[in-house]
């Protein structure tokens, strides 16, 4: 009964289509939060890095510890009704507003990574920058920050990977383009209107929501590889 | 370069590096006590002291790792650190608490003289730090004239201002000779190839050519440390910073990083050096200075200094390492 069922999802084009065009809108909403979340994290990560040596720092960053407190502080399906419903509650801009706000809540998270990762690079290595002559702002793009992006490669990793399937939250807002529901999560639901077989259904899903997780695994291993072959002896 | 403007604790206008008067606290902790010394062009200066002296605390505080909590850091006659207002007379009498002081002093003591009088006014307004209140335009005008006329940004300082760490802190991500070439290609003091040439140069010259494109990693300490050291003069210093450079070696790599030393010493390169090496004080410095409890006990020619220590704590001290 089951595997019939799985197997009816796999074969039958329609029903396999609204899956596959669920994962590809994931992936799609995915992507933009991630870039969101990346440029925004840098940005309050040196903010508040530079506020440790610079007066002009000290309001800023005031306003980025105050982002990254409320956006870790609360959940995220909280965030997405607020944004969603309130603070661009603009017709037909359901999906944008969704993004936006996996993105604004992905920086917090990966500002806090970069953060550490910053703080992890030996003092030392500031102080031989500073010491030959080097600028604050050279010395970190030149020697802090290559070194910081391979200590926080695997949580900006773990992080986008959550990210990834924390999108499957909105389905609750109900975004959708046209008639086809929209992300992998509602896909699973319209396909399980046909199929009656919320097992199939999930298990076939899940085996996307994986295929994709795991690709980002490798992905990572192999960045990490790459950016190590300074310390291999 | 001073005209008329009289600088307390800056005896010699031809030193390289003047250090006038500098405090430091960390927190609470006082870790220098007012420390003034000159380093002039070509000499070899060994500091010597316990742990926890402030010695390595003193030479950070010559290109500014550390800010010096009061006093002054000259570098070739410009001033690094801002304005330390109790090192200069005339800008005290500047302030509205000279004046005020001064006519109380000459009430007081109808006998002084003109002279007597401004010297008991400096004195007095710096023993009970009473310029903190004072907030005169004159006063302020004067402090902004004078820093202006003088200041050199601390990050051009650094440049004429070599320094070699305990630790080494070559760049990890970084190749050997990229290591040697981003100071100098990035601040423009050289081409990329010119750069290059000249590290490969080094390199040679401290038998370590075959390294270049490796990464920091692969190296022994002795090894990391000597590139150190020659990554430092790329940038072709006035003089270098040796902040205890063969501390953390391992005993049978210290000869060839002390070796290095001695040559360019005999190069005739100015050198400020903070060591636990005795041996290399004695030989190579021209000057021997002892740090104990964040005050310089003692300062002498290593001949003096280590066969007639005066100071009783330097005695002590002497006779444990020697």
């Amino acid at each position: 009964m089951l595997f019939q069922d799985i197997y009816r999802i796999i074969s039958d084009k329609e029903l396999i289509g609204y899956l596959f065009q669920g994962l590809g809108n994931t992936v799609v909403i995915t992507v933009f939060a991630v870039l969101i979340g990346l440029f925004l994290g840098v940005a309050v990560a040196m903010v508040k890095i530079a506020a440790e040596h610079s007066k002009a720092m000290k309001i800023p960053a005031v306003i980025c510890n105050i982002y990254t407190t409320v956006i870790r502080g609360t959940p995220v399906s909280l965030q997405l009704f607020i944004m969603v419903f309130g603070v661009l509650a603009i017709p037909g801009f359901k999906v944008y507003a969704a993004i936006l706000t996996f993105g604004i809540n992905s920086g917090a998270y990966v500002s806090e990574n970069i953060r550490a990762g910053i703080n992890s690079v030996d003092k030392g290595q500031t102080e031989a920058g500073r010491a030959l002559g080097l600028s604050w702002g050279k010395t970190m793009r030149k020697i802090i920050l290559p070194q910081a992006v391979k200590n926080v490669i695997p949580a900006i990793g773990n992080e986008m990977i959550a990210l990834l399937k924390e999108t499957s939250i909105i389905s609750w807002i109900g975004a959708t383009v046209g008639t086809i529901t929209f992300d992998l999560n509602a896909a699973a639901s319209t396909v399980n209107r046909t199929v009656v077989n919320y097992l199939a259904s999930g298990i076939v899903a899940g085996a996307m929501y994986l295929a994709v997780v795991y690709l980002m695994i490798l992905a990572v291993k192999l960045i990490e590889r790459r950016l190590g072959k300074n310390e291999r002896r | 370069m001073n005209e008329g403007k009289e600088v307390f604790f800056r005896s010699d206008d031809d030193a390289l590096i003047n250090v006038c008067g500098l405090y430091k606290y960390f927190g609470k902790t006082e870790v220098l006590k007012g420390v003034s010394c000159s380093i002039k062009k070509g000499e070899k200066v060994a500091i010597i002291g316990l742990s926890g002296s402030g010695k390595s605390t003193f030479l950070r505080c010559m290109n500014l790792l550390e800010t010096p909590t009061y006093g002054e850091i000259w570098f070739e006659n410009k001033l690094l650190t801002p304005v330390d207002p109790y090192l200069h007379a005339d800008i005290i009498r500047k302030s509205r608490t000279y004046k005020e002081v001064r006519a109380k002093i000459s009430a007081e003591n109808p006998a002084f003289t003109e002279t007597d009088a401004d010297k008991a006014a400096i004195s007095e307004i710096k023993a009970h730090d009473l310029l903190k209140k004072n907030e005169g335009k004159s006063y302020a005008a004067a402090i902004k004239a004078f820093y202006k006329s003088n200041f050199l940004d601390a990050d051009l300082a650094r440049r004429k201002i070599g320094m070699v760490f305990q630790h080494f802190n070559l760049f990890n991500n970084l190749t050997v000779l990229k290591n040697m070439t981003l100071a100098p290609v990035e601040t423009g003091l050289y081409g990329k190839e010119e750069a290059e040439e000249k590290a490969l140069g080094l390199l040679r010259r401290i038998g370590l050519a075959d390294k270049a494109d490796v990464y920091p990693a692969t190296l022994s300490g002795g090894q990391k440390q000597r590139i150190a050291i020659v990554r430092a003069l790329m940038m072709d210093p006035d003089v270098l910073l040796f902040d205890e450079p063969t501390s953390a070696l391992d005993p049978e790599m210290v000869g060839e990083v002390l070796s290095l030393m001695k040559e360019l010493a005999n190069d005739g390169m100015t050198m400020v050096v903070v060591t636990h090496e005795m041996g290399f004080a004695k030989e190579v410095a021209s000057r021997v200075i002892f740090i104990d409890d964040g005050v310089i006990k003692e300062e002498n020619g290593p001949e003096e200094f280590f066969g007639e220590p005066k100071d009783e704590r330097l005695k002590d001290f002497l006779s444990k390492v020697l």
